[in-house]
């Protein structure tokens, strides 16, 4: 352990990034989660079942009020379905900024690639601890001409499990947009992963939104028919 | 003949209540159409104001890509403001004013709610120049609109409780995609007869809009004022010519072609006054019908009598025809009155909508209250379609009356 730990002392914030994805980066899943939305004194929650497979994920709502509502991503697009409407719609342009389900995420955090390393320049900013865990300090910053949503990110990944606990989202002009914290960790099947976060709009107060996974099974058995459009209706 | 007409003169006294009756039956239904037409071409000459004295100006240069597109507010396809441009602008005859906009779809945030809005980047002066918002404001005005000032309306303020002097936040995406953020003070509160400026719209300075969206010298469209003395096609021809020869991509557009949608809307308002037309027409016809079958039964032994003393058929049927000519006279001259005051009352007055609702959500760009117009043609189309219906509408139940047989008519009375 002391000498991983030393080791890991010596990689560059490219690699600190890699070794992060090697750990997060799921290829199939099947996760059932909880989904609470604050505003305020007022709490909303929603439940849902998602399915992953490589860069499709398709999200189905089974709370009572959203019963039967679906969200497909395919590649870099987004589709929703509502039952009471009947009509499939693609979600893109300026839409893709409101928040996913009234939640603090919004579709585009929804949607976000894992093509980071292209898209940014990363440098390591300094080793803090947070929660008492010992993290790499990372930042992200955005290569020029490249379009991305946040001109900075800031990472808090932790030194020994390689798994994000906190991060920072940034405008172009430095505002800081949003901030996650993981709450709760869990080792599954050899890999740490956040099971419990949180997600907080910095531009409104008294807003956060918690994420919970219930249930994850990373070896599901998928059939790719599942993210195609008919599956939405 | 001469007979027969003053004849029929004569019996459009003898009928007084019966035809006064019919008289005012033609004048109340041609009254509804007259007063529908008078508003409607006064909603539709409002719409078409507000549009181009707060939306569009009356033509707008942009580049085609961004014109197609132009309802999604992308920040692509955009034209350079510079010197050329403007001086190219400056020399066509006719122009008046002239003010480079920068529109982009942002998120107006106060600090609790978020709601999704158009910013408008503007150059206050030159957009005074073409544009008539100035005249609206409850509070600041445009000169307060530099720095990070911005300038919102009333509904726009009252959905997201803001006061002149709060301070908000645009998130915005630049035009890497990237967000971005613009800090802004409201500096001004304006009340306009334009929905989407009262509601929808957050006037900010032109030169900050472009720094956030890192889009240079770039807007998206420029807006022109024309004089009302120099015919718009003759200026549009002009700058089209002009571009050509700078070989400049941008096009130039009528205000008309922004519109297009309410001018649809217009257009099928219009179909819906020739219904209330068809259908005020066919009162009149049934009231005229009605009446001259009623004087055909009545004078059944008149007719009679006629005929044995020698009338021919076309005599009596004429005699029927002139006296529907004369309630169709009256019941026009007496529709043509009753309008007068009615569109009197709606040009001066006018009809307050802001008691049905918000009509804006129908597409139709007013608040407040629409004024009727004045249309001569109108009337006179009223009364000659009061006289032509009355006289059309007589000859068959005329003929009707002159066919009896002579004996059996005067027997039976």
């Amino acid at each position: 352990m002391i000498f991983a730990i030393a080791a890991s002392a010596e990689l560059t914030a490219l690699e600190i990034i890699e070794k992060r994805d090697e750990n997060e980066y799921i290829r199939s899943a099947v996760v059932e989660a909880t989904m609470i939305i604050s505003r305020g004194n007022r709490k909303i929650e929603k439940t849902m079942v998602s399915y992953t497979k490589d860069k499709n994920a398709l999200a189905e709502f089974t709370n009572p009020a959203d019963r039967g509502s679906k969200f497909l991503k395919r590649d870099d697009n987004l589709w929703l379905f509502f039952p009471d409407a009947e009509e499939i719609v693609k979600i893109s342009g300026h839409m893709l900024e409101q928040g996913f389900m009234g939640s603090d995420f919004s579709f585009q955090d929804v949607m976000e690639s894992d093509k980071l390393v292209e898209l940014y320049t990363f440098s390591l900013l300094g080793k803090e601890v947070f929660e008492e865990r010992p993290c790499y300090v990372i930042e992200a910053t955005a290569l020029p001409g490249k379009k991305v949503s946040y001109y900075r990110r800031k990472v808090w990944i932790d030194k020994e499990r390689f798994v994000t606990l906190k991060g920072e989202l940034y405008t172009q002009n430095g505002r800081l947009l949003k901030e996650s914290k993981v709450e709760k960790l869990e080792e599954i099947d050899g890999r740490w992963l956040a099971v419990q976060s949180i997600m907080e709009n910095k531009l409104r107060k008294n807003t956060y939104t918690r994420f919970i996974i219930n249930n994850i099974d990373l070896a599901p058995k998928l059939d790719d028919k599942i993210f195609s459009l008919q599956s939405l209706r | 003949m001469f007979f027969s007409i003053y004849l029929g003169l004569k019996n459009l006294l003898r009928q007084k209540r019966r035809n006064i009756i019919t008289i005012l039956v033609i004048a109340f239904s041609f009254l509804g159409y007259l007063f529908a037409e008078s508003l409607m071409n006064g909603m539709e000459e409002m719409s078409f104001e507000s549009i181009q004295n707060f939306e569009t100006g009356n033509i707008q240069i942009a580049e085609p890509d961004y014109w197609e597109e132009r309802d999604e507010l992308p920040i692509k396809g955009l034209v350079a403001w510079n010197e050329e441009l403007e001086g190219i602008i400056g020399q066509t005859d006719g122009v008046i004013g002239v003010s480079p906009e920068l529109k982009f779809p942002a998120n107006l945030n106060n600090g609790i709610d978020e709601m999704s809005i158009i910013g408008l980047g503007i150059n206050p002066k030159k957009y005074n120049e073409v544009f008539q918002t100035g005249e609206y404001f409850i509070e600041g005005s445009l000169g307060t609109l530099n720095d990070n000032k911005a300038v919102i309306g009333t509904v726009l303020a009252e959905l997201m409780d803001l006061k002149k002097d709060d301070h908000i936040i645009l998130l915005i995406r630049t035009k890497e995609d990237t967000f971005n953020t613009i800090d802004l003070e409201v500096g001004g509160i304006i009340r306009t007869p334009n929905p989407m400026l009262n509601s929808r719209i957050v006037l900010m300075p032109l030169d900050i809009a472009q720094r956030s969206l890192n889009v240079g010298d770039m807007v998206s469209m420029v807006s022109l004022k024309t004089s009302p003395a120099m015919p718009e096609k003759s200026i549009i021809k002009s700058l089209e010519d002009s571009f050509r020869v700078k070989k400049l991509s941008s096009q130039v557009y009528s205000w008309r072609e922004s519109a297009a949608d309410v001018i649809t809307l217009s257009t099928a308002k219009k179909g819906g006054a020739g219904a209330i037309l068809s259908v005020v027409l066919l009162i009149g016809i049934v009231g005229i019908v009605n009446n001259i079958i009623l004087s055909g039964i009545e004078r059944t032994a008149e007719i009679g009598m006629m005929k044995a003393l020698g009338m021919r058929e076309w005599e009596i049927v004429l005699v029927f025809m002139v006296e529907a000519a004369g309630i169709g006279v009256l019941g026009g001259l007496a529709s043509c009155l009753l309008g007068y005051l009615s569109v009197l009352w709606l040009v001066s007055s006018g009809f307050n909508v802001a008691n049905f609702g918000d009509w804006s959500q129908y597409g139709i760009p007013i608040v407040d209250r629409i004024y009727g117009v004045w249309n001569c043609q109108a009337f006179l189309y009223i009364f000659v379609s009061s006289v032509a219906v009355a006289v059309l509408s007589s000859i068959w139940p005329s003929y009707w009356a002159a066919r009896k047989d002579p004996v059996e008519a005067i027997y039976r009375h």
